[in-house]
C-alpha cells in the first residue's frame, strides 16, 4: 500500500507531464477503441457459427440478388426432394423495396429501405421462447420484446402495416414540421405513402405505422407484410396499361434459413445446390457469417488498414509517448533511484516501482479514455454512424472498458521496459560519484 | 562466517581499479584496514584519493577488483547485488552529503522508507519512526517536506533515516560538506551523541579538519593507500 501511495507522489511529482502522458494515452485509446469497435462487430458477424447458424440463398451469378417468388417456398423448405433430406428449421424470405415519402424532393431523409416479408418471421413465441429470425433481436429486453411482439401483432391484423426504425419516425417527425423529439405513441396509427424509386418506380404503396423496432442495428429499415407487396406487384398491370412491373418475377432477394449445425447446413446447401428448381436464375447458398464477409469484400483494404495499420500505429505511437515521458522520468531521478538502492530497495523493486507509475498511467488514462468513449458515442451520439452493409451505426461494446485500461497498460509496460530497466541498472557508486 | 577478532569491518588487502576506455585506473591498492565495533573512525584525505571509493566498498555499493570485504562477519565482496541490496537495509545507515531525501515524501515517509523493505507492521514502523525522528530532534517536523526544511534539518532527517533501521554501521560520506558552520556543527554534535547513545560504529569521510577531530582514529588516503594513522 505504501509502496502504492509512493507510486501515485512519483506520478504527481510533474502533475503537467502526467496529465499530457495521460492525454496523449487518452486520445490514441480512443482511436484505437473506435477501430476496434468497428472490427469486434464486422467479426462478430463474420465469424463462422457452428450451431444454430444462418444460411442465406442468394442468386449466384448476379449483384443484387432478384430470385423469382416461386422460389421462396421451395427453398424456405430447403428444397427437399427425397426421403432423408433435411428441413431447415426456420426460414425467412426478405423481398427489398425502396421508397420516397416525398416523389418529387428526393432526399436520403425522405428515403424508406423496407424489406416485406412474413410478420411472424420478425419474432414470435415459439414453446414459451421468444424466437426471431432477425440478427440482433435475439436478446431484447422484456420491454423491448413485449413492444416488438404487440407491433408483430398488429402487422399480421394490418396488411397496409409497417414497423419502422426510429431514424425513419425521426424523418417522419421532421418532413411534418415536428423537430421535436420523436414522439413514437403521436405516429402510431399515421398513414404514410411511399412512392418507389430506383427498381420500384411505380409501386407506390400506402402504409399505417404500426411500431418500431427496437433501438440499435434496425433504425434504418422497415419491415412490412410480404402479401401487400406481392398484391401491389400483381395489381400494378391494372393501373399501368396492362404492363407487368419490371420487378414483377425478379422480387425476392433472398432467403435465410436457420439450420442447427454445420452438418445439418452442409446438407441443405447441397440439396439446394443440387435442386433442378434453381437453375435461371441459378442460386447460390452459404452461411450468413461467408455471405456477410462476401458483402464485405470491397471494404477488405479499408478493413485490413484499420486492423493491421492504423491500430498498431496507434498502439506503437502510445508506447513511444509513454516511453519518452518515463524516460524523462528516470533520467530526472537517478540520484533518487539510488538513493533507494542504498536504502536497500532491490533491483527488481525498482524496476517494478517505475513500470508500476507507467502502468497506473496508462491503464487509469486508458480505462477512463474507453470509459468516456463508451459514454459518448453510445449515450450522447447514439452509435458511430459509419454505414457498412446493412449496418448502419456501431455501438462502442462494454468489452472496450477492459481494451482501454489493456491496451494502455500494455503500451505502458512496452513503453516503460527500457527507461525501467534502465533505473533498476543504476549504480549508486557511479551516480554518486557524478553528484559529488 | 569469519573470525572477526572484535573488528566490524575487515578489508583485506583490497585492489579497485576503473577502465576508461584501455587506460587503467587504480583508487585503491593493497588496502587493509580493520575498524574495531564501537569506533568513529574519520577518513581524509585529498580529492581522489580513493575515500569515497573504500566508502562504498565497506557499504556494499560497490565491489572490489580484488581483495576482500568483510563487515559483521559476512563477506560482502562475494554477495550478488540482491544479497547486497537486502544485507544493505539491515546493516548499513548511509548519510550522504546532498542529503539525498526523496522530495515527493515528508520527513516521516523519509524515514519510513528503508522500513517498509523490512516486513514491519503499521504501528512498528511508526514507533520506529518517531524515536528516530525523536533522536535527530525533528518529531514535530513529520509532515514536512525536504522542500520545507533547512540543509541541517534534511540532513537531520537523513541521519534518522540511517540509524531507523537501527544498522550495524553508520557510514558518512561528508556529511557536513554542503552546510553551514553551525549547522554542521550541530550535526557533528548529533553523531557524537548517537554514537555515546546508541554504541553505533561509524565512519566518516570528509576533508574538514573539524569534523574528523571528533573521530576516535582518523586514517588518510594518498592515491590509493592509506599513508598515516593519527590518534
Amino acid at each position: 500500500m505504501k509502496i502504492l501511495g509512493l507510486i501515485l507522489k512519483n506520478i504527481g511529482r510533474n502533475p503537467l507531464r502526467s496529465i499530457l502522458t495521460a492525454l496523449g494515452t487518452m486520445v490514441l485509446v480512443f482511436v484505437v477503441t473506435m477501430v476496434w469497435s468497428v472490427l469486434w462487430v464486422l467479426d462478430l458477424i463474420t465469424a463462422e457459427k457452428q450451431e444454430n447458424l444462418k444460411a442465406i440463398v442468394t442468386e449466384r451469378w448476379s449483384i443484387p440478388s432478384r430470385l423469382p417468388f416461386a422460389y421462396a417456398a421451395p427453398i424456405s423448405d430447403g428444397a427437399v426432394r427425397q426421403p432423408g433430406d433435411i428441413r431447415p428449421d426456420d426460414s425467412m424470405t426478405w423481398q427489398f423495396y425502396l421508397g420516397s415519402l416525398d416523389p418529387k424532393n428526393l432526399t436520403r431523409d425522405s428515403f424508406i429501405f423496407a424489406i416485406a416479408c412474413e410478420p411472424d418471421k420478425l419474432g414470435r413465441i415459439e414453446n414459451g421462447k421468444f424466437v426471431t429470425m432477425m440478427d440482433g433481436l435475439e436478446s431484447l429486453s422484456p420491454k423491448d420484446q413485449a413492444a416488438l411482439l404487440e407491433a408483430i401483432d398488429r402487422l399480421k391484423a394490418n396488411r397496409q402495416g409497417i414497423i419502422l426504425g426510429y431514424n425513419h419516425l425521426a424523418n417522419i417527425n421532421r418532413m411534418t414540421g415536428d423537430v421535436r423529439d420523436v414522439n413514437i405513441d403521436q405516429l402510431m396509427g399515421k398513414r404514410i405513402k411511399l412512392f418507389g424509386i430506383g427498381g420500384y418506380k411505380g409501386l407506390d404503396l400506402e402504409f399505417e405505422i404500426v411500431g418500431v423496432f427496437p433501438a440499435g442495428r434496425y433504425d434504418n429499415l422497415g419491415a412490412f407484410h410480404r402479401d401487400y407487396f406481392n398484391n401491389a406487384l400483381d395489381q400494378y398491370p391494372q393501373t399501368h396499361g396492362g404492363r407487368k412491373h419490371l420487378l414483377a418475377d425478379r422480387n425476392l432477394n433472398l432467403v435465410w434459413l436457420k439450420v442447427p449445425n454445420m452438418a445439418a447446413y452442409n446438407r441443405v446447401s447441397a440439396q439446394i445446390d443440387q435442386s433442378p428448381s434453381f437453375q435461371d436464375p441459378a442460386v447460390k447458398c452459404e452461411t450468413a457469417s461467408s455471405g456477410m464477409a462476401a458483402f464485405l469484400e470491397p471494404l477488405r483494404d479499408l478493413i485490413w488498414g484499420a486492423r493491421y495499420v492504423l491500430a498498431p500505429a496507434c498502439l506503437i505511437t502510445l508506447s513511444l509517448v509513454i516511453a519518452n515521458a518515463i524516460s524523462i522520468s528516470v533520467r530526472e531521478r537517478r540520484p533518487e533511484l539510488a538513493v533507494m538502492k542504498v536504502l536497500g530497495f532491490r533491483p527488481a523493486q525498482i524496476l517494478w516501482l517505475v513500470l508500476g507509475e507507467s502502468l497506473l498511467l496508462g491503464a487509469g488514462a486508458g480505462l477512463a479514455s474507453a470509459a468516456l468513449t463508451y459514454g459518448v458515442i453510445n449515450w450522447y451520439f447514439d452509435g458511430l454512424r459509419f454505414p457498412i452493409g446493412f449496418l448502419d451505426r456501431f455501438y462502442i461494446p462494454i468489452n472496450a472498458l477492459g481494451w482501454g485500461a489493456m491496451i494502455g497498460a500494455v503500451a505502458a509496460l512496452v513503453g516503460s521496459f527500457v527507461p525501467a530497466w534502465t533505473a533498476r541498472s543504476v549504480k549508486p557508486a557511479e551516480v554518486f560519484a557524478k553528484v559529488a | 562466517m569469519a573470525e572477526t577478532n572484535g573488528a566490524i569491518v575487515r578489508v583485506r588487502g583490497v585492489h579497485k581499479y576503473f577502465r576508461r576506455g584501455s587506460e587503467r585506473l587504480d583508487v585503491l591498492q593493497d588496502l587493509t584496514l580493520e575498524v574495531p565495533e564501537g569506533e568513529y573512525l574519520g577518513l581524509m584525505g585529498p580529492s581522489g584519493s580513493g575515500k569515497t571509493t573504500l566508502l562504498n566498498l565497506i557499504a556494499g555499493l560497490d565491489r572490489p577488483s580484488e581483495g576482500e570485504v568483510w563487515v559483521g562477519g559476512q563477506l560482502i565482496s562475494a554477495m550478488s547485488e540482491a544479497q547486497l541490496a537486502r544485507w544493505r537495509t539491515r546493516n548499513i545507515g548511509f548519510i550522504f552529503q546532498f542529503y539525498h531525501l526523496l522530495p515527493v515524501l515528508s520527513a516521516y515517509e523519509n524515514v519510513e522508507l528503508p522500513l517498509l523493505l523490512l516486513g514491519l507492521s503499521r504501528s512498528e514502523r511508526r514507533r520506529q519512526v518517531m524515536t528516530a525522528l525523536e533522536l535527530v530532534g525533528l518529531a514535530d517536523r513529520i509532515h514536512h517536506r525536504p522542500g520545507q526544511l533547512s540543509g541541517g534539518q534534511q540532513q537531520r532527517v537523513g541521519i534518522a533515516r540511517a540509524i531507523v533501521t537501527d544498522p550495524t554501521l553508520i557510514v558518512a560520506d561528508e556529511p557536513t560538506g554542503d552546510l553551514d558552520a553551525r549547522s554542521a556543527e550541530e550535526i557533528l554534535n548529533l553523531l557524537d551523541e548517537l554514537r555515546r547513545s546508541l554504541h553505533k560504529t561509524i565512519l566518516l569521510v570528509t576533508h574538514d579538519p573539524r569534523a574528523a577531530e571528533r573521530a576516535d582514529r582518523v586514517l588518510h588516503l594518498h592515491k590509493g593507500q592509506l599513508v598515516e594513522q593519527a590518534q
